[in-house]
């Protein structure tokens, strides 16, 4: 039983070290001063999280496309990263969490908020597009309120999934 | 901080404040001559008690240190025969001198600092790397019997020189070998936890080169011609991977990280019971040279005051002592 512990934590972790997001503290100062590179970050983070998303449901065995398996992936992407986060609400349709520490905070003081506004939907909306893709089919959506860029002390992410007849 | 250490600051703190209050208590209200001699020759003969308990723990501290000492200094041949060959330290060594000048050169081409920051801390960890591997290559060769070639060293410029010479000097033990294998596979991986030390300030360089491995990858769709920096990087990093991986899981397997931080604790502890050792050794000292030779009751007031701190004292070496006792029984 460890053994088999200790193989999912060692696959898991050579999958975090193999498809490693750019860092955004280095990135958006990086791609700011250029003044381009946003579609371009934005396919390479899409490609990183269809290969991350797919790993993991592999190594898990996750095969349901539920909003259970969203949080579960969730919770290892989050935890991987050392991001704490706090699920609100999961139900058939919906799942709704809260993050109280984001990677735009950690990118330098100089750079204003409406970038990392701007830098912060491209990020998170690569991760809910492959989520979308992996998961949820094209009936899923996913919004996030960035309440932590603008001073607050929680970012509220909410993915729904809206069942059409 | 766990349970038991805020428990042991909780005792040591209420024992001070008693002694404090009897020793203010003895100060403020004289006792007499006869009293004050019995005082004085109590506190001597405790004093001289934990002295012998305090030399007691010392030698037991030593002893777990010298055992420790000696398990390493044991398995430490094995690995610069086998864990780590001669071959293997080239290979390696060559991986990160080549890291080393990629990263100097990107380096000095980028214009934004956190970019910078990123690849200097490559450089530096790279070039920390190969000054320990220099250091290891040179104990394979005095091991192996062969003489001593500069391979390693004609590459290093003169920082680099100098660090590897105290990187050199720091290795007097068979012991020390495996601490600086530890450290350049720390240096190499960083935390073994599951979570990734992407905000920590120390990132191992691992985790940097990742990074930097991302960001060419974004640079090389904004601009083909960087693509060769980027699969050159990546085929180094897995090179290095592979190669440190080994000797890390060999350290792990063989509890030596755990081994190590046992020798710290106990080599941590000897020292303060050294020093707590001429604390009683003084105090004694001091009460018998000094101050019992002259006790009349016109200098028993006189040092009335000194007494009465010398007699609390030995009551929070009590406390102090079986701190100390509980500490020694965890290592």
């Amino acid at each position: 039983m460890s053994r088999v512990k200790k193989t999912v934590e060692e696959q898991m972790r050579a999958l975090l070290t193999k498809h490693g997001y750019p860092p955004p503290e280095v990135v958006i100062p990086i791609l700011e001063k250029a003044g381009r590179g946003e579609k371009e970050l934005g396919a390479q983070l899409h490609e990183i999280d269809m290969s991350l998303l797919s790993g993991i449901m592999k190594i898990l065995n996750l095969k349901e496309k539920n909003m259970r398996t969203v949080s579960r992936m969730i919770g290892v992407i989050f935890s991987s990263y050392g991001q704490k986060y706090e699920p609100i609400e999961l139900s058939e349709n919906r799942f709704r969490l809260s993050v109280s520490d984001c990677p735009m905070l950690h990118v330098g003081k100089n750079v204003n908020t409406t970038v990392k506004s701007k830098f912060c939907d491209v990020y998170c909306s690569s991760t809910a597009k492959a989520m979308a893709q992996l998961v949820l089919g094209e009936e899923g959506s996913c919004s996030w309120d960035k309440a932590l860029i603008k001073g607050g002390r929680k970012c509220t992410v909410t993915f729904d999934l809206v069942k059409t007849k | 901080m766990n349970h038991s250490r805020k428990l042991s600051i909780a005792i040591l703190l209420g024992t001070s404040v008693v002694a404090s209050f009897l020793a203010w208590r003895n100060i403020t209200s004289p006792i007499d001559f006869a009293d004050l001699k019995t005082v004085l020759t109590t506190t001597t003969a405790t004093f001289g008690s934990l002295l012998g308990i305090i030399t007691a723990g010392l030698m037991f501290t030593h002893g777990k240190f010298s055992e420790l000492a000696s398990e390493l200094g044991e398995k430490s041949p094995d690995y610069l025969s086998g864990t780590l060959s001669l071959e293997k330290a080239q290979t390696i060594g060559n991986s990160l001198l080549a890291l080393r000048k990629t990263f100097s050169l990107l380096e000095t081409q980028a214009t934004v600092e956190e970019e910078k920051n990123l690849y200097r801390r490559v450089v530096e960890k790279a070039s920390s790397m190969y000054t320990k591997l220099a250091v290891l290559s040179d104990l394979m060769l005095m091991q192996q019997g062969l003489a001593k070639t500069d391979l390693m060293i004609s590459e290093m410029d003169s920082q680099l020189y100098v660090n590897y010479r105290e990187e050199r000097k720091q290795v007097k033990r068979e012991w020390h070998i495996l601490v600086t294998i530890r450290q350049m596979v720390d240096t190499w991986e960083g935390s073994k936890t599951l979570v990734l030390e992407k905000y920590e300030k120390r990132t191992s360089l691992q985790q940097d080169l990742r990074n930097s491995i991302s960001l060419l990858g974004l640079k090389e769709r904004l601009d083909k011609n960087s693509k060769h920096v980027r699969a050159e990087t990546e085929e180094i990093y897995n090179e290095l991977a592979e190669d440190i991986g080994k000797i890390g899981k060999q350290l792990y397997q063989d509890r030596i990280p755990q081994l190590l931080s046992q020798m710290e604790n106990a080599n941590t502890i000897r020292g303060k019971y050294f020093y707590l050792a001429l604390v009683f050794i003084a105090t004694p000292l001091f009460i018998n040279i000094l101050i019992l030779p002259q006790l009349s009751i016109g200098t028993a007031t006189f040092f009335q005051p000194i007494i009465s701190i010398t007699s609390s004292l030995s009551v929070m070496g009590i406390a102090f002592l079986l701190l100390y006792i509980n500490r020694i029984l965890s290592v």
